[in-house]
């Protein structure tokens, strides 16, 4: 039976779609705190605006991020969700687990809080909502104790690092990233549980430039597989498309005719570098024109691969649209080796040139990426002892990065302009 | 030179005793101590939370640090 009348949002239990507002109302048959939820929600839909408060004191003995506080602004009106805290547990790698551990933590979430989840949150972890302060250290007993999960970060800690499927699953990967993505999230444990920086730090890893994590958009150190030599290329499979014995792009887009495959059409004249070509029956590639858009592996799957010499491409520097704008994480090292032999050592090095700088001069509140815009590229690349590269230029002339320094212009700054202008007429 | 984590503490607990303001980022820490690297003052700062003397206030997003009894606590605010 409904706690309050909420006319706006039963119109979104119409249609066709499924409904959160009927995923709560369920909920608030067992949890009828969650009544609230909705009767707060209602009121925000009438008036426009928010009613929740975050941030406070909350927390587990020990950490400094995991749960985020929540208020609500009307506790008297909607005491359900007075205090109905977040809780952030850190996901295996590549959201791997099974169902019966799935079971164990929604049992445990329903026992401790509301119940309702959030699976999962675009940080990556599991996200449990709503419950109380006095919940949360029995909740991170048991969650710890019994399920061994741990939380994840929030507030101006690592985040909880994300990466794609992987070598798991996926045959593009070009290096393990559920390895890589475990192994930081181990070795970095007081950065993740207790803030560190001015401000929030995400990794996020990707196997391949597909960047199923989407790696390059979202996080502060984006890692994406990539590869040094030739694609792979079997000329049978590349003929079997075109003769229409294979379905092009694994089949995903099946249910419509397209029409007979066209190579020219749907492969040589979209890649974005011009660096394909077929000569009689042979697909070639100019692998040094490549820029690893992936779309001509997508297509033809069963015909191309990555090269083998594989490694990762790390950049720098993603956000979301807080200040100035969103912004895409910046290529640093074009190729390194990802190797789990030495733990990941390089990408560990790398990783803590930019903390040491960071956490001595970014602002507060500053993510990695405006701290580079604020000083601009090339300081940057001198900080991280990373000589400038062609492939650091987003386009002639719009960011230069020689900038001489006077040791190393002969006469140094001091020379006579009127002496020069005598021989070089302006 | 440095100071020692001790005399170090003593510096954050004083400057988060005397600041107007009652949490701050861990950057308003640095002044205590402009010889200190960053991840020392951080790491002295986390500590006195592990000791009971100072708390964390996290927005979600960004977490300062506070004396137990200056922390702006909405916990309380909403009871």
């Amino acid at each position: 039976m409904s706690k309050h009348d909420t006319p706006l949002l039963d119109e979104l239990e119409k249609g066709p779609w499924p409904s959160f507002v009927s995923d709560i109302k369920r909920q608030a048959e067992k949890k009828p705190e969650c009544w609230d939820i909705l009767g707060q929600l209602e009121l925000s839909y009438e008036e426009k605006i928010t009613h929740w408060k975050h941030g406070g004191i909350v927390g587990v003995f020990g950490y400094g991020g995991g749960i985020v506080g929540r208020y609500s602004d009307m506790p008297d009106r909607f005491p359900g969700v007075a205090h109905f805290h977040t809780v952030r547990v850190n996901q295996p790698s590549s959201k791997f687990y099974s169902t019966a551990k799935l079971r164990a933590i929604c049992d445990l979430w329903e026992k401790y809080g509301s119940g309702m989840t959030n699976m999962h949150g675009s940080t990556g972890d599991m996200i449990l909502l709503g419950t109380t302060t006095e919940h949360l250290e029995p909740l991170f007993y048991d969650l710890t104790h019994e399920l061994k999960q741990d939380l994840g970060g929030s507030g101006s800690n690592l985040r909880t690092p994300a990466c794609c499927l992987g070598k798991a699953r996926c045959e593009w990967s070009c290096f393990d990233t559920q390895a890589i993505c475990h192994h930081l999230t181990m070795h970095y444990q007081d950065e993740v549980h207790r803030p560190a920086f001015p401000y929030k730090f995400k990794f996020k890893f990707s196997g391949c430039p597909n960047d199923c994590v989407a790696s390059i958009a979202r996080s502060d150190l984006s890692v994406i597989g990539t590869w040094k030599d030739d694609i792979q290329i079997d000329q049978a499979a590349v003929q079997a498309y075109i003769k229409g014995e294979y379905k092009v792009n694994g089949g995903a887009h099946d249910g419509r005719d397209w029409g007979p495959f066209d190579i020219d059409k749907e492969v040589l004249a979209l890649c974005p570098t011009n660096c394909m070509r077929m000569n009689g029956d042979e697909l070639q590639i100019q692998t040094s024109e490549c820029t690893r858009c992936m779309h001509c592996i997508n297509v033809m799957p069963r015909a191309l691969k990555p090269g083998k010499e594989q490694g990762a491409t790390l950049l720098v520097g993603a956000k979301a649209p807080i200040l100035d704008g969103a912004q895409f994480a910046t290529m640093i090292v074009p190729f390194i080796k990802i190797d789990p032999e030495n733990e990941f050592q390089e990408v560990i090095d790398f990783i803590e040139n930019i903390w040491d700088w960071w956490m001595e001069n970014g602002k507060n509140r500053e993510r990695t990426g405006e701290a580079i815009q604020r000083i601009g590229l090339p300081s940057f690349l001198q900080i991280m002892n990373i000589e400038p590269i062609p492939q650091h230029i987003k386009e002639p002339r719009s960011n230069p990065y020689v900038f001489w320094k006077e040791e190393e212009v002969e006469g140094g700054w001091d020379r006579d302009i009127r002496e020069f202008r005598k021989r070089h007429a302006q | 030179m440095a100071l020692s984590k001790e005399e170090l503490k003593e510096a954050i607990l004083a400057k988060a005793a005397k600041s107007p303001k009652p949490q701050l980022y861990v950057k308003d820490f640095h002044a205590c101590d402009p010889d200190s690297k960053a991840r020392a003052v951080k790491n002295a700062a986390n500590e006195l939370v592990k000791e009971g003397k100072m708390v964390f206030w996290s927005s979600g997003s960004t977490t300062m640090y506070a004396l137990k009894d200056r922390a702006k606590d909405e916990e309380h605010r909403s009871a």
